[in-house]
């Protein structure tokens, strides 16, 4: 599915270059999951943003060949990229909030990715069900809005009517009764091919009320639900491949339950590849079939996953695996590898 | 318990919810009824999932924020006894020294514009120990396993790691009796991790120290506490020994916690999901919307039809909302259920 070859990232700061990846291999195959793990520095989430091209500025591949399903997307154009980007690799954040827009509905940003990866299928669906593709109800904006136009128009209204001056609320009058007719008019739009799609998308990862919850804003969510969407959003361009960049560092153990039996469950229903990238060995443990584990933007260690924790090969794996508390007062190892962050 | 340092009878946190009109509609309960006895020399933990009153009991025990009802009593010496709440603010400034606090996020609790060797002496210099300070801080940064010179650095010059040194070297400038840590190492990679619960485990032994240690990490827990409460819901639901706890729980959002956990050495044994998301700590006054919690939710009727033929074990959330007394299991053992 997606092979990455030697692959060699540099950053350059004002101290010089710091070798961010130096060499990584990986394979990931056809529907299965992979685990990434490593501390913090180790390179993990840059490796997932070099092979997609998402590093900022400052960071550059030198080196390396990244091919996807056999084609080699290292020197692709942007528009390709774009393509494959929500297309055919759908990517979940760490922290769910910050990934989605505060400012636009749940609605409006599922729909953003259908229209750009899911066009023919959007129309398609609104010729066999003969409804509107995109947009049914024109002018309505959020409710906050809307009631906060309407109070000003009373307001405003009642404010000229009080100081005796009638023909200056009559445009306030004009607006609020455009607003009644707009209602009026609009009672009998169908819901768009778009927004049957968005719905769909919202119900595969078992949210309850998708109606209600397309229409709100990422803040009226709980945090699970937040996951939730952004699942819903990377899997709704119909991608083969899941890039998973911590799904669950900010979420309760609980929550964290649910949600990776949820990545389990769409894998198995859809048979895509997950890269699962972390840095808890208990997830990795839990979700995937194969582990690399990173060090210093190297992989130190490949195997699978009964492998690594019944026999670990490498130091820094023997140290990891040796650092997490097991229950019991034995005391802990701690691995001697200086700072996790030094590169 | 003659052994008992500090014991928490009662306490109690209501933070008023507010209309546009300025009335009260209903109540968080961030606290609500919590009777705790801590041992000396021991480490008592406190988990939870976020919102359930954690930090609330921590900023409360330490008067941080002013309790609604209850008592807190520190025994400095067996026959002198202390009621941290009925205490004036300049009284309290001396029980202060008693309790040291290590918060979650190092960065946040130093100031980025103060050097190590204030951060560090600054406690000294509140309570008046001036004599021989600059001695004094060394050997507060000796034992947290830093040196002299890292005494004119300031705090963004150190990893995460030594920043959370810093401020257990500033916890214990006062020789507190009780250390509260507050999510001590949830901000650290693992191996970091490891280094900081080492080297709280040796300040233990060396000072006698009491530890309440708050975690969500449930590995971190058993591997740190002597004994344990689980909370939920600004509640203690279950309360035991440590080991007791994690071989015999009792109540259900405790077998869900314990099995939530990832854990690598034993990733098929069975499981309990928790369905549902975490519930609004809020409580109506109005009862007819305070019945609601019960009732089972959109949510939980989706998961339920999505796990179901799966061998999965799980328990719904609103089911967990029905408050049953505190009942003694074995001896040592408490839990709230039927």
């Amino acid at each position: 599915m997606l092979e990455i070859e030697n692959l060699k990232t540099n950053f350059n700061t004002y101290d010089g270059v710091i070798k961010a990846l130096d060499g990584v291999n990986l394979k990931i195959n056809d529907g299965e999951i992979f685990g990434l793990v490593g501390e913090t520095g180790s390179g993990k989430s840059v490796t997932c943003y070099s092979a997609l091209k998402l590093l900022p500025k400052t960071g550059e591949v030198v080196g390396g060949k990244v091919t996807l399903n056999g084609e080699d997307i290292t020197n692709a154009s942007e528009a390709r990229l774009q393509q494959i980007r929500g297309g055919e690799i759908g990517i979940i954040f760490q922290d769910p909030l910050s990934a989605l827009n505060p400012v636009m509905t749940i609605n409006e940003q599922i729909g953003e990715i259908l229209i750009l990866h899911q066009d023919f299928e959007i129309k398609k669906l609104a010729s066999e069900k003969e409804i509107p593709v995109y947009k049914s109800e024109k002018w309505k904006s959020s409710p906050g809005v809307e009631f906060t136009i309407m109070a000003f128009c009373i307001s405003f209204m009642s404010l000229f009517s009080m100081l005796g001056q009638f023909s200056f609320a009559l445009p306030f009058l004009f607006v609020v009764s455009l607003m009644f007719l707009r209602d009026y008019l609009q009672t009998n739009v169908p819901t768009s091919a778009l927004d049957l799609m968005v719905i769909d998308a919202l119900s595969r990862v078992k949210l309850p009320n998708p109606k209600q919850i397309a229409s709100s804003y990422p803040h009226e969510l709980s945090g699970g639900m937040q996951q939730r969407v952004m699942i819903a959003m990377a899997l709704a361009g119909k991608a083969k491949m899941l890039i998973a960049d911590e799904p669950t560092t900010a979420l309760d153990v609980t929550i964290q339950a649910q949600i990776l039996q949820l990545i389990k469950d769409i894998q198995k229903e859809e048979k895509m590849s997950v890269l699962l990238i972390t840095h808890d060995l208990g997830v990795v443990a839990e979700t995937c079939e194969k582990v690399a584990v990173m060090y210093k933007g190297k992989i130190v260690e490949e195997a699978s996953v009964d492998q690594i924790f019944t026999n670990p090969r490498h130091e820094y794996t023997k140290a990891l695996l040796n650092a997490i508390p097991k229950g019991g007062k034995e005391r802990l190892k701690v691995p001697d590898i200086g700072e996790p962050g030094a590169i | 318990m003659s052994n008992t340092i500090l014991s928490v009878k009662q306490l109690r946190k209501h933070f008023p919810v507010k209309n546009i009109w300025g009335n009260d509609i209903a109540l968080v309960k961030a606290l609500d009824g919590v009777d705790l006895e801590i041992e000396r020399g021991k480490t008592f933990g406190i988990v939870g999932e976020s919102g359930c009153g954690k930090t609330t009991l921590m900023r409360t025990l330490l008067r941080l924020v002013e309790p609604t009802s209850g008592s807190v009593v520190l025994s400095k010496l067996s026959k002198d006894q202390v009621n941290l709440n009925d205490l004036s603010n300049m009284e309290l400034r001396n029980f202060r020294r008693e309790i040291g606090v290590v918060f979650q996020d190092p960065m946040g609790a130093l100031n980025p514009r103060m050097l190590i060797k204030d951060i560090v002496s600054e406690p000294l210099v509140i309570h008046g120990k001036t004599d021989n300070m600059r001695n004094r801080v060394i050997e507060l940064l000796n034992n947290v396993g830093l040196g002299e010179e890292h005494l004119y650095r300031y705090p963004h010059e150190f990893s995460g790691g030594q920043r959370q040194r810093i401020v257990i070297a500033r916890a214990l400038a006062l020789d507190p009796k009780i250390l509260v840590l507050d999510e001590p190492t949830s901000a650290l990679d693992v191996s970091v991790q490891a280094q900081i619960l080492n080297l709280l485990n040796d300040l233990q032994k060396k000072y006698d120290l009491t530890y309440i240690f708050i975690s969500h990490d449930l590995s971190v827990i058993e591997y740190m506490c002597d004994r344990l409460a689980v909370m939920y819901l600004g509640k203690v639901v279950e309360e035991a020994d440590t080991e007791e706890l994690f071989a015999n729980p009792q109540h259900p959002y405790t077998k869900a916690l314990l099995s939530a956990t990832p854990q690598f050495f034993a990733p098929d044994k069975e499981k309990t999901m928790i369905l549902g998301d975490v519930p609004s700590p809020i409580t109506y006054l109005d009862e007819s919307k305070a019945e609601l919690a019960t009732q089972i939710t959109d949510q939980e009727r989706l998961e339920i039809k999505a796990i179901e033929g799966k061998g999965i074990d799980y328990i719904v959330r609103s089911s967990l909302n029905k408050v049953f007394p505190l009942r003694e299991i074995s001896e040592n053992h408490f839990a709230r259920v039927e």
